[in-house]
């Protein structure tokens, strides 16, 4: 009788645990999912800020034209690019940037506005990337350890792939500092 | 926005993390955010109206000296009540790695929460052995914020995670323009120290051996101090006329503290070990003070590559009083210390840093898994997929 208990008990202990684990899993997928999303909302506003920015300073000779033309075709290319292709393209886009303002630019009340804003998408779409990766890296760590592996917790689940791309874009006047 | 602050140690207690909290909590009600903060408090504590009581915390040995933490299942039906009372649109709690009332806020939470690691220490085998018990609630937290790369490194050695550098804030409003102690810095010039005088890593006997070389040949130099210790022992072995011109305050409020600064001509931070970040001389600058201080990393980057403030070599007294007898010497050389020194500390003014906070804010409450039919955001996320 008691060994009977026990079984039993052991089985419903490990059945919850089981039950817990696949339950984080999900957690962790649903976080990735939304982080993702959030960061992509961020490179599209990161990008049409730099239309808006390269467009205005471009036609009222803050900026050299070619220059801003290219600012421009890169943010374009950045709001078309498909999955795979995304990190190439976030990453032309921030050389561009950083290349256009890499001296000092005359700017007006108007563009210094869009810099700002600009500055701002930015830096949040440096915060989006570490806080997706940061799921990433969780969710791939519980995947990895051998008790999910062993059940195939997260079958059909494509593993989570980290965003890497080199966002230190932008106007230094918004960073702060430290850490450069 | 409502934002839930958990501070996990004692409100009262005067440190680093509970300075902290409150700064954000009233930059972040300053910009129009309404804030409550969690912290365990002795029930006789008067409070400001921000701060909900957690209870009382015991007194345990962790990290290195005796904190004061709330853990169990009382501090738990706490956090958990509070939590639906405030129904927070994010949680940000401090330290969650500490067994305090951070951690359970962790488990207790459902919603976006952002963490904010202070300390930072080399990695220890008891630190490694809790990590994996600590994973399940670290995994909830969408956002985590460093205060240094010190604390940042510590994250991803401890943790295995990374974090955004976002610095501690400096209420530069509260240092400016603040009166001197009577008779202070007085014609021969005043130094300044503040600080546990008695700990071998903050540097004061660096401090002392320097001034008893200046003194010696400045007849009217005196130093100041403010901190916990024993100040008959501290100046034992100066030569005894030296000895009165050193005068100390013991601990200071937090008040007293732009007194201080207004009370000295140059302030030094002879510190030995390394500091994660070296908050007083952000309010040593926001004071208006100038500042000489060791060569450590810390040190080195608040002050702008030595710009905002002279750098001597670490723990060399001989180098330290060199460099302090030149700052005093040169009052151009110290106003243009200064002008650099306000510069830095309005870049880390709370009202600047509070904003960055909420940039924070704003991309965990996105990045919230919600119902799919709800978010317009995961529609275009399938877009993008497609």
């Amino acid at each position: 009788m008691t060994v009977v208990v026990a079984v039993v008990a052991l089985v419903v202990a490990a059945a919850s645990y089981v039950t817990w684990l696949a339950r984080r899993i999900d957690r962790l997928y649903a976080r990735v999912e939304a982080a993702y999303a959030v960061l992509d909302a961020q490179l599209v506003r990161r990008a049409a800020a730099a239309v808006q920015l390269a467009m205005y300073a471009g036609s009222h000779g803050q900026l050299d034209p070619i220059v801003a033309e290219a600012v421009t075709a890169a943010a374009r290319a950045a709001m078309d690019a498909g999955v795979q292709a995304r990190e190439a393209v976030e990453n032309d886009l921030s050389r561009e940037l950083r290349a256009a303002f890499a001296g000092p630019v005359s700017t007006d009340d108007a563009s210094a506005r869009l810099v700002d804003e600009l500055a701002v998408a930015a830096t949040k779409v440096g915060y989006a990337r570490q806080f997706h990766n940061d799921a990433v890296r969780d969710t791939r760590a519980l995947r990895f350890s051998w008790l999910p592996r062993l059940l195939s917790l997260s079958r059909g689940r494509p593993m989570p792939r980290y965003f890497e791309i080199d966002d230190t874009a932008l106007p230094a006047r918004s960073r702060l500092g430290v850490d450069r | 926005m409502r934002v839930g602050l958990v501070c996990p140690y004692t409100w009262e207690v005067p440190g680093g993390v509970q300075s902290h909290v409150r700064d954000l909590a009233e930059a972040l009600a300053d910009l129009g955010h309404s804030v409550s903060v969690l912290a365990p408090a002795d029930d006789d504590t008067p409070l400001p109206p921000y701060v909900s009581s957690a209870g009382r915390a015991l007194p345990v040995p962790y990290n290195g000296s005796v904190a004061r933490l709330a853990f169990g299942p009382l501090s738990a039906a706490r956090v958990r009540r509070w939590l639906r009372e405030g129904s927070f649109d994010v949680l940000h709690v401090h330290e969650p790695a500490a067994p305090s009332l951070s951690l359970l806020a962790c488990w207790a939470a459902d919603g976006p929460i952002v963490a904010t690691f202070h300390t930072a220490n080399p990695r220890s085998r008891v630190m490694a052995a809790a990590q994996a018990a600590l994973q399940p609630a670290m995994e909830k937290i969408t956002g985590r914020i460093a205060v240094s790369s010190a604390a940042r490194r510590t994250v991803v050695e401890h943790l295995g995670a990374d974090a955004v550098l976002i610095p501690n804030g400096v209420s530069v409003a509260a240092f400016r323009g603040a009166r001197p102690l009577l008779g202070w810095p007085g014609a021969g010039g005043a130094v300044g120290f503040l600080g546990r005088f008695d700990e071998p890593r903050k540097g004061f006997n660096v401090l002392l051996t320097a001034f008893a070389v200046l003194a010696s040949h400045r007849p009217g130099l005196r130093l100041l101090v403010a901190g916990r210790g024993d100040a008959a022992e501290a100046v034992e072995e100066l030569p005894a006329p030296l000895r009165e011109r050193v005068v100390f305050l013991g601990m200071i409020s937090e008040v007293a503290k732009a007194q201080f600064f207004a009370s000295i001509d140059v302030y030094v931070a002879p510190n030995t070990g390394q500091e994660s970040f070296g908050i007083i001389l952000l309010e040593a600058m926001a004071a208006g003070t100038p500042i000489v201080a060791s060569n450590i990393d810390a040190f080195r980057r608040v002050l702008d590559d030595g710009r905002a403030g002279q750098l001597f070599a670490v723990g060399v007294a001989s180098a330290l009083a060199d460099v302090l007898g030149r700052v005093i010497d040169d009052p151009g050389g110290r106003a243009e210390l200064v002008a650099a020194g306000t510069k830095v500390a309005e870049r880390y003014d709370w009202p600047h840093i509070a904003r960055h906070v909420v940039g924070v804010y704003e991309t965990v409450i996105a990045a919230v898994p919600t119902p799919a039919a709800e978010d317009p955001m995961r529609a275009r996320e399938e877009e993008v997929t497609r």
